[in-house]
């Protein structure tokens, strides 16, 4: 009887095995056909609201090229994003297209065999910015194509900086003499909410390229001689306790999220006068405080006279950039999917609607501020992507604790492009 | 003759209970299956993943014990841990008391029970996303309702989610006030359960409201504060939620608890290999407490000649 009992359960173990093993082989690459002979594709990204209706457009003008095609469209928030693609291509059932940022992140796929190389296929380059492009190329080859450029500057509001004769700041001490102002009349100078660690890691971005100009992450990043522990590094995170110890900030700003609103509410109610962010700062403003609008004005990173920076240099997140799943079944359908994604005809209802210039050429322009954004990105002599999504994904999370330790004043500078430096030589292998 | 009957009997016995294990088997086959392919097996592949450098899509490469030690070397890692254990305290020796009380307060004769048994058992209904947005705005810097309440009493404002130390009590009192209730229901059913005879003959002996507590409902408890204290110590360990929620996955590395860090090495740092060792230390982490708890309580049965 103990012989059955044994049998059966090793049985059962056995049939489990059986299973799991089995499941790694069938999830793996798409099961693009279904019963009625219609094919199939995933498609997956992480932009709510405008962003959404401009892709879902596209997909339909895909979809009504190719009659027994359906696409379908998932949506992913931010956070689970990131995840849900990690764990999808690690075994499950990965999507056939999908979004991300371009940088490191992608990098990280496509050192595993994970994405398609689109060097050669039937893709028109010359529609965009080149810089843009370079975001998602590894080794001179392309695996993914961009859309959206999201510059970063500063929004003020207006009125303000009128009821204390206040001007638009274009160097650095001018801008210093603006928080003075500002603090002595009891508004916060800037709004902040760094809890996510990506807002305050603006400021190191831009301090270390106004003071050391774009060679200095270049070269610590191509590791070409420069460093994380570069002078610049040390004397942004100065700037940043600098800006902390003058009380620049809303109080407690290293607790507040940035999705939940709060940072942004203290712009809208006039208790803070400015705030460093991305572009889509305008469409936040569109939906959920229109009335703001017409106090709201934008200026760049103003110019540290003392630094090596050129003043037209600007830093700006490539978003979404699209490629393709390497074993996908569909790989030529999936390149002109993505291609009908970033087509002139998609980027003009993205620009229309979404307040952020895109890396596609030969759009019209009729929103002011992305007019004000495109020219920026037009003049500037270099962009800065952001750390976080260029730099392998480990130094890049590392990067912006340590930014947000410097802005909690629980290190020093030199203590935090030490640890950066240390990081970078362990994963560049130095 | 008589002994061959007793035999035959005894084989019958056997038989029949045979018969009765082999139905119960079949019975728990069902669920033995489930449990050995959603927590059986995603365990042993967690400490078989922990034995590779794995970025989660590559090539696995075995590295043997090296995360592990890597793992004992790596400071976040006893950051993460010493904040555990601050949630470990807090969880046994201020959630479960708290649960005792507030039990003990709703079986006791006051009025308005039922409108305390609601607001007690409230915050445990609610979401864990839901709770910790809410206290996020709570806690918020300026307009805080907190931080206001202290204001009216010249109190200075708190950054409460700012700074390291104050953002880890910050969500250890959100965790108490939100698991309480959870010890307070299993506190409340077994105070139901202690025979009403005790009190009266105690009452007859003179023992008063404290004495009555301290030799009857406290031993008589004992085997609920016992499993409440494991479930509490293996719930810290592994939680993840409010942390994440409110902190937005460890606001920088002082905050991070093992949950937290785990999930970045995982799935944000690339290190599929070394985010399941975190979660492997976690494992053995919890089974060992566990362990310890029940090998004291036994101890301390023996001890009362309960065993």
């Amino acid at each position: 009887m103990r012989k059955l009992y044994m049998l059966l359960i090793s049985l059962f173990v056995l049939f489990l095995l059986a299973a799991c093993d089995e499941g790694d082989d069938a999830s793996s690459g798409g099961d693009n056909a279904s019963s009625d002979g219609e094919i199939v594709l995933d498609l997956w990204h992480f932009d709510p609201g405008a962003r959404m209706e401009v892709y879902q457009e596209a997909v339909d003008r895909f979809e009504e090229k190719h009659e027994n095609v359906k696409v379908n469209v998932l949506q992913i928030p931010n956070d689970d994003y990131k995840q849900r693609v990690v764990v999808a291509m690690s075994g499950g059932n990965p999507p056939d297209v999908f979004a991300s940022w371009g940088g490191g992140w992608l990098e990280e796929f496509v050192d595993s065999n994970k994405i398609k190389d689109l060097t050669n296929e039937d893709i028109d380059y010359d529609r965009f910015i080149d810089v843009a492009v370079k975001n998602s190329t590894f080794d001179d080859k392309v695996y993914g194509l961009p859309l959206g450029i999201a510059t970063y500057s500063f929004y003020y509001n207006k009125e303000i900086f009128a009821e204390h004769n206040l001007e638009v700041p274009e160097t650095y001490d001018e801008f210093l003499n603006v928080v003075d102002v500002l603090k002595e009349n009891d508004v916060y100078p800037l709004a902040l909410a760094n809890q996510p660690k990506w807002p305050g890691a603006f400021y190191l971005m831009y301090f270390a390229d106004r003071l050391g100009g774009e060679d200095v992450f270049q070269s610590a990043y191509r590791r070409t001689g420069g460093g994380f522990d570069d002078d610049a590094y040390v004397q942004a995170g100065e700037y940043i306790q600098d800006l902390v110890e003058r009380d620049a900030f809303n109080p407690g700003f290293n607790g507040i999220p940035y999705d939940s609103g709060q940072g942004r509410q203290l712009m809208y109610t006039g208790e803070a006068a400015m705030m460093l962010m991305t572009s889509g700062f305008v469409n936040n403003v569109r939906e959920e405080f229109p009335e703001f609008e017409e106090k709201m004005g934008v200026f760049g990173f103003p110019v540290i006279e003392e630094g090596n920076g050129d003043p037209s240099n600007i830093s700006a997140g490539v978003s979404p950039v699209w490629s393709i799943y390497e074993e996908t079944d569909q790989s030529e359908l999936a390149v002109e999917l993505i291609d009908e994604l970033t087509s002139v005809e998609t980027a003009q209802g993205y620009v229309d609607k979404s307040s952020t210039p895109v890396a596609v050429k030969g759009v019209e322009l009729k929103d002011e501020y992305v007019s004000i954004f495109t020219e920026w990105i037009n003049k500037a002599n270099s962009i800065q992507f952001p750390y976080d999504q260029t730099l392998p994904p480990e130094l890049g999370e590392l990067h912006k604790n340590t930014t947000f330790d410097l802005f909690g004043l629980e290190v020093t500078p030199e203590e935090a492009a030490e640890s950066m430096e240390a990081e970078a030589k362990k994963i560049f292998g130095e | 003759m008589a002994i061959n009957n007793d035999m035959i009997l005894l084989e019958e016995q056997k038989k029949r209970t045979r018969n009765k294990s082999l139905t119960i088997l079949l019975f728990l086959l069902p669920s033995l299956l489930v449990y050995l392919a959603f927590i059986l097996y995603p365990i042993l592949a967690t400490f078989n993943y922990s034995l590779y450098d794995w970025n989660g899509m590559g090539d696995k490469v075995f590295i043997g014990l090296e995360n592990f030690t890597t793992l004992l070397s790596d400071s976040t890692f006893w950051t993460a841990l010493k904040n555990n254990l601050y949630l470990v305290l807090v969880s046994v020796f201020v959630q479960v008391p708290f649960g005792l009380i507030m039990a003990i307060v709703l079986l006791s004769k006051i009025r308005g029970k039922k409108v305390l048994n609601v607001i007690y058992f409230l915050p445990y209904l609610m979401s864990s996303v839901a709770i910790g947005l809410l206290w996020v705005f709570m806690y918020d810097p300026v307009k805080g309702p907190i931080n206001q309440f202290l204001n009216i009493f010249g109190i200075e404002s708190v950054h409460w989610l700012a700074s390291s130390n104050m953002a880890i009590i910050a969500v250890l009192i959100v965790l108490v006030w939100q698991f309480a209730p959870f010890y307070m229901i299993l506190f409340k059913a077994s105070l139901v359960g202690i025979p009403e005879e005790q009190y009266e003959a105690a009452e007859i002996d003179g023992a008063n409201g404290i004495q009555q507590f301290f030799y009857i409902t406290l031993p008589s408890l004992m085997p609920t504060i016992v499993s409440s204290s494991i479930l509490a110590v293996v719930g810290s360990l592994k939680t993840f939620d409010m942390f994440f929620i409110m902190l937005g996955g460890g606001s920088g590395s002082a905050t991070e608890i093992l949950g937290t860090y785990m999930y970045r090495q995982s799935f944000i740092n690339f290190n599929m290999g070394y985010g399941s060792t975190i979660a492997s230390m976690m494992f053995i982490l919890a089974l060992l407490s566990t362990v310890i708890i029940l090998f004291t309580d036994n101890n301390r049965q023996k001890r009362s000649g309960l065993k």
